[in-house]
Formats: C-alpha cells, sequence, structure tokens
C-alpha cells in the first residue's frame, strides 16, 4: 500500500501564481524518489503539500487530494503530521529556533513528545549520524552554512519519520558531504523526496525521477541538461598578467585560522574557480581576494575595481524595483541595469520588486548587481545555489564570453560547474596544498 | 547560575529601578547592571551599550528643554513656537538625570538579559507560558540576528563598490531590513509548525534542578523589589 498519495492536485498560491496542475504521484515506502526541474517550476510547492503545508500555511486555492500515511492534509493540520513527515527546507538559516546546537536537534522531539529520557540520546545520534557529532554545544550562529545544512539534516532525520522531504539539501554542501547527506536519507529507511538542481548528485541514490516543470510531472527522458555530466576538471597553468595576487596570506575571525598562509594569483582573461570542503575558508580567501576582508599577515595586491557576489542573494533586495537594484552599483545608470538584467535572463523584470521574485530569479537578479559594474577582478561566491542546469550552462556561457575583460574567481562546490567554466581549479583541501597554501 | 533565576534577578532590578524615588540608588543599580554587562564579549556588547547609555543621555538631555518645572532657573532661553520658552531650571535637571538614570538602568537590564543568558535553557526550564517565552527568546536573537543581516547588506553594497556611510546611509537600510526580517519570521514559523509546534502532547529535555546559587538569587531578587518598594 502507497505511503503518499497525491491525486490531481491543484493549487495556486494567493495572489494567482498558479504553482501545481494536475499532479498525481504515489510514493512507496523506503522508496527514493528525485524530484528534478526547473526553478519555480512546482517542486518546492508539491514539497509543502506532501507536508500539509500547502494549503494550510501558505492559503490559496487548492483541488485534488493528498493523502500521508492514511491522513488527508487537508483535514490534518502539518505540526499533527510531524513525525511522519519531516521536511528540510531549501535555506538552513531560516529554520533554526535554538541557539545551540544540540537544543536545535532537541526541539523537533520535546514538540512530538518524545520520552524525555530519550531526547538527548537520539539527538546525539542524529548529530553523529551526519558527522555533526563534534558540533553538538557550538552556538548556531557560528557555524558554516554547509555545518548548519547538517545540523538541520540532523534536525529532521532524528524525528525517523516515514516520509522525509529533501528541498535541495545539498546545495551548500561539498560533493563528499553532499554524498553523506543522501546516503543517510535513504539509509533512513523512510520514503525520500529530493529536490535537486545538480542531478549528479542523486540520480545513483534514487529509485525514481520526477522531472516537474510548469506545475505538472513530466513524463518521458529527462532534457539533456538534466542528464547528470562527468566533472573533468581543467589544469591549466596560470595565464594572463595578475589582476588579483595573495601572497602568503593568514585570517582569522577569532582564535582559529580559517586562512594560513595562503597565496593565489588570478590573471586577467582567466576564470579561477576555488573548491574544497565545508569550512576550508574558501569564502574567507574570496573576500581577502576581493578587498573586503584584509589579510592579518600577508599581501594582497589588487588592479583596478573588484566586485564581490556574495552567497546569499537576500542582500540584494534593498530597492523596490529590480532595475533600480543593480543601478546601485553604476551610480543610478538604469539603461545598463536593463541591458545587464537582458543578460542574465531577467528581462521583462526590471519594474518587478526584488522580493517578489523566485529564490532562482533573486540569483540572477544578484549576479546582474555585480556583473552591471564591469569590474576588473569578478569574485563569485556559490554563484549556482538554487540555479537549474540550463541557467547554469547559460551563466558559464555568458561568464566565458565576458572573462576576457577581467579576472574571475568563482567559489563554488559544484564541481561540474567547474569544470564547466573554468580555466584552472584550485582547492583549499589540505591534501592539495601545493595549490593554496 | 540557572537562565531562569538569572533573568528573575533583572527583572528584579530593572523593576527596583523604577520603583526607587532616590537618585543614588537608581545610579548604584544602574552601575552594578552596567558592570554586569561587561562580562558579555566586547563585539557583541558595543551595540547594547550604547543603546542604553544613549538612550539615558538623551533623556537627560531632552527633559530640561520639554518640561516646565521647578523655579531655580540656571538659564534662560529664546522663546520657540510650540516649546514655549527654553529655560533650564535645577529641577528639570535632576528629573532629567533620575528619568535617564532609569532608563538606562531598565536597558542594562535587558542587554544582560540578552547578551548573558542561555535563552535556550530559559526556554526549556519554564513550566508554564512557555509559547511566551519562546517567542521572547526568539524576539531577543532577533537583536543580534538583525545585526548580522545589516553586516551582510553592507558588506554586498561595498562588494558592488558602494560605501555605505553616514547615519543618513544606515537608515536606508532599515526598510530591507524589516522586509527580510518579516520574511525571516515567515520561514521560521513554517518551519516551526513542520517540526510540530503547537501539537499538544509535547515534552522537554531534562534538565537539572534549581542549585542553591539560583535559590540564592531568587531571594535577592525578592528582598531586591521589597527593599526597593520601603527604603529606596
Amino acid at each position: 500500500m502507497a505511503l503518499a498519495t497525491v491525486c490531481e492536485l491543484e493549487f495556486t498560491y494567493p495572489g494567482e501564481h498558479e504553482a501545481l496542475r494536475g499532479v498525481s504521484l504515489e510514493l512507496e515506502p523506503g522508496e527514493v524518489v528525485a524530484l528534478l526541474g526547473p526553478s519555480g517550476g512546482g517542486k518546492s510547492t508539491l514539497l509543502r503539500a506532501l507536508a500539509g503545508l500547502v494549503p494550510h500555511f501558505h492559503g490559496g486555492r487548492f483541488s485534488g487530494s493528498v493523502e500521508v500515511g492514511g491522513l488527508d492534509t487537508r483535514r490534518v493540520h502539518p505540526s499533527d503530521l510531524a513525525g511522519t513527515v519531516a521536511t528540510l527546507f531549501q535555506d538552513p538559516v531560516d529554520q533554526v529556533v535554538f541557539t545551540r546546537v544540540n537544543n536545535e536537534v532537541a526541539f523537533g522531539l520535546e514538540n512530538l513528545g518524545t520520552p524525555p529520557a530519550q531526547i538527548l540520546t537520539r539527538a546525539a545520534q542524529a548529530l553523529a549520524a551526519v558527522g555533526a557529532a563534534h558540533l553538538a554545544e557550538r552556538p548556531v550562529a557560528e557555524l558554516s552554512g554547509g555545518e548548519l545544512q547538517r545540523v538541520c539534516l540532523a534536525s529532521v532525520l532524528a524525528l525517523e519519520p516515514r516520509l522525509l522531504l529533501l528541498d535541495e539539501p545539498t546545495s551548500q554542501l561539498d560533493p563528499e558531504g553532499a554524498a553523506t547527506a543522501i546516503e543517510l536519507a535513504r539509509a533512513s529507511g523512510a520514503a525520500v523526496v529530493v529536490s535537486e538542481q545538480r542531478p549528479e548528485r542523486v540520480l545513483d541514490a534514487c529509485d525514481r525521477v520526477l522531472f516537474v516543470a510548469d506545475g505538472r510531472i513530466r513524463g518521458g527522458e529527462l532534457p539533456e541538461a538534466w542528464l547528470p555530466r562527468e566533472a573533468l576538471l581543467p589544469d591549466a597553468e596560470p595565464s594572463g598578467p595578475a589582476v588579483c595576487r595573495l601572497e602568503d596570506v593568514s585570517f582569522a575571525y577569532g582564535a582559529e585560522p580559517v586562512v594560513e598562509r595562503a597565496s593565489l594569483s588570478v590573471g586577467r582573461g582567466e576564470i579561477v574557480a576555488l573548491v574544497g570542503p565545508n569550512g576550508s575558508g574558501k569564502t574567507t580567501l574570496a573576500k581577502l581576494a576581493s578587498g573586503l576582508l584584509e589579510p592579518q599577515r600577508g599581501r594582497v595586491t589588487r588592479e583596478g575595481r573588484a566586485c564581490y557576489l556574495s552567497q546569499d542573494p537576500g542582500r540584494y533586495l534593498i530597492k523596490e524595483r529590480a532595475d533600480e537594484e543593480v543601478a546601485l552599483a553604476v551610480g543610478g545608470d538604469l539603461a545598463c541595469a536593463r541591458a545587464t538584467l537582458t543578460q542574465v535572463g531577467l528581462a521583462g523584470f526590471e519594474d518587478r520588486h526584488p522580493r517578489d521574485l523566485s529564490s532562482g530569479e533573486r540569483e540572477r537578479l544578484a549576479l546582474a548587481a555585480v556583473l552591471v559594474a564591469e569590474p576588473d577582478l569578478l569574485v563569485l561566491d556559490e554563484p549556482t545555489r538554487g540555479v537549474d542546469p540550463p541557467r547554469k550552462d547559460e551563466l558559464a556561457a555568458l561568464l566565458r564570453a565576458q572573462a576576457p575583460a577581467r579576472a574571475t574567481l568563482v567559489v563554488t562546490n559544484d564541481l561540474v560547474f567547474a569544470a564547466e567554466v573554468a580555466d584552472r581549479v584550485v582547492s583549499t583541501a589540505p591534501e592539495r596544498e601545493r595549490a593554496v597554501a | 547560575m540557572s537562565p531562569a533565576p538569572a533573568a528573575l534577578l533583572l527583572a528584579a532590578l530593572a523593576a527596583v529601578a523604577l520603583l526607587a524615588d532616590r537618585i543614588v540608588s537608581v545610579a548604584a543599580i544602574a552601575l552594578v547592571l552596567l558592570l554586569v554587562c561587561l562580562r558579555a564579549p566586547r563585539g557583541r556588547r558595543r551595540m547594547y551599550l550604547v543603546g542604553a547609555l544613549g538612550s539615558g543621555l538623551a533623556v537627560f538631555v531632552l527633559t530640561p528643554f520639554v518640561s516646565s518645572i521647578g523655579w531655580h532657573v540656571i538659564w534662560s532661553g529664546p522663546t520657540v513656537p510650540v516649546l514655549g520658552q527654553l529655560d533650564i531650571t535645577r529641577e528639570e535637571l535632576r528629573i532629567g538625570l533620575f528619568q535617564g538614570l532609569r532608563l538606562t538602568a531598565v536597558a542594562l537590564a535587558f542587554a544582560a538579559y540578552a547578551l548573558l543568558l542561555d535563552h535556550d535553557r530559559l526556554v526549556q526550564s519554564v513550566r508554564f507560558a512557555r509559547r511566551s517565552v519562546l517567542a521572547m527568546a526568539l524576539a531577543t536573537r532577533l537583536v543580534p540576528t538583525l545585526e548580522r543581516d545589516a553586516a551582510g547588506l553592507v558588506e554586498a553594497l561595498r562588494g558592488r563598490g558602494v560605501e555605505v556611510s553616514g547615519a543618513r546611509g544606515r537608515a536606508r537600510l532599515l526598510g530591507p531590513l524589516l522586509a527580510g526580517s518579516l520574511e525571516r519570521a515567515l520561514n521560521l514559523a513554517e518551519a516551526m509548525e513542520a517540526r510540530g509546534y503547537g501539537r499538544p502532547g509535547g515534552t522537554r529535555t531534562p534538565r537539572p534542578g534549581w542549585s542553591r546559587l539560583d535559590r540564592a538569587a531568587l531571594a535577592l531578587g525578592a528582598a531586591a523589589v521589597a527593599i526597593g518598594v520601603l527604603w529606596l
């Protein structure tokens, strides 16, 4: 008997955004289903429908039915479905309730009425399972994005749900961490529905793939852009006159050094991908390169204007129109801003409020906000987070086309993207210290 | 010390500052709370101390100009529409100092609560009104979150070559910060509901009972309020 049944589900958000159109599917106990599809295609809404959050939390027009574990989600409140269903949301920062890791993992267990004597044990087991046992006593605010994503995964695994819903669970994890997370979800014995933008991270581990676009589940073969690709990392020699050079730089936020005696050079015309495990100092190195941080030791030299794209697209939502947001970096030149919006595929979005954009669209808006300045050094920190493969291809093509005019440093966990866009890959991983440090 | 008695002690000190009617008593309480706040890490305490001391100073400076009390005039100024004649009396200065110290003491009590208490343990140790305490703990966490968000916005602007300077430049970030907080609050509420928050029959992680120090803090808080009512 199916664990979950979705029958002719149609859903429209308040404000007439039609998100799902006639979706039907069945989920068997223990099976792992990958949801692939373009940004804004309905994957996250389908996950929310399975958790009962659509329509209870979001409102909107709902027709059809969703049953999970024999419970009709229209009649059962999402908090009552918790435990049967557990959801890991896209942005780990926005789902943290407590300030310390072990309390955060215990929160869901407390809500479900777990016997008090078992709460700490189960929380500790879940943290150990995701390789985060050492973080148990740490304040959440001190964790890196990848560490926080592991903690959030532990929080849902601790509930031992029958249906596990994962919304881009690996977006901030390095490849090894991503593989571990997917494997853990599979090993939990729950039915797993995982939404992903990086097919190569889930396809090997899943039993079934559903392609969701325009609010519908599409049958047939996956579109070519969504087929998994091999990451053949380039290994070219440094080329072009150096626009940015870091020599023997060190930096620490507290007592522990994050970057220690690292050296890196990026020349005009080349694209360098900076890869490495979570917490290895990639973002700090990128900020040192772009001048947002000053090294505590060593020297950074830079030529011309540097621009830095943050990991968090929520930091590019200051103005009330998309074109005005982009124009900030060019002294309010709207014509220039609109041309750049077109370059990143946001033509027609000029007068939209940045907060009304989907997560993928916000990523592209943020990219436009830095590209518009035509910097000599462009530093992009995880520019493909939440971006679907066709858009990634477009981004790679855009960066390649503009590469001769500048030096480009791309911090990424996405090795396929790194292979596609970069001339040279530098790793912050300890075993490849010959490249950095 | 456990967070619940510590929070009650801080609340008692704030209450005493409001109940006392001698400047020296309120000043002593504010000084004690200031010393407590100085135990917090330098980077975190700065904003709270500037807020607490700045608001107290503002009350002290503004009170003589918006009140007309006393007859021992120290300075006589021009007549301003709406406010009338600007003059400063000894009594107005005294009241300004008193109210400024009161506000500073209450703000420092909140600062000590926000900076030094383990809010997780506070929520978990409360046996009643847990929802209200959780809401309060989440609201307290909003201050450092807002601080982090503001720093993030400034950094993203600097990353685009746009420098944010002066009070006016920073004031422009208030709107985006507020909108971001509302969005974050909605996402958090959704995530909490998905994790079973609000469902009946919840349990709590076992916590150690109160120590002698905790009981002493509670007694001290009660005694401080009584002394404040009777003698300060």
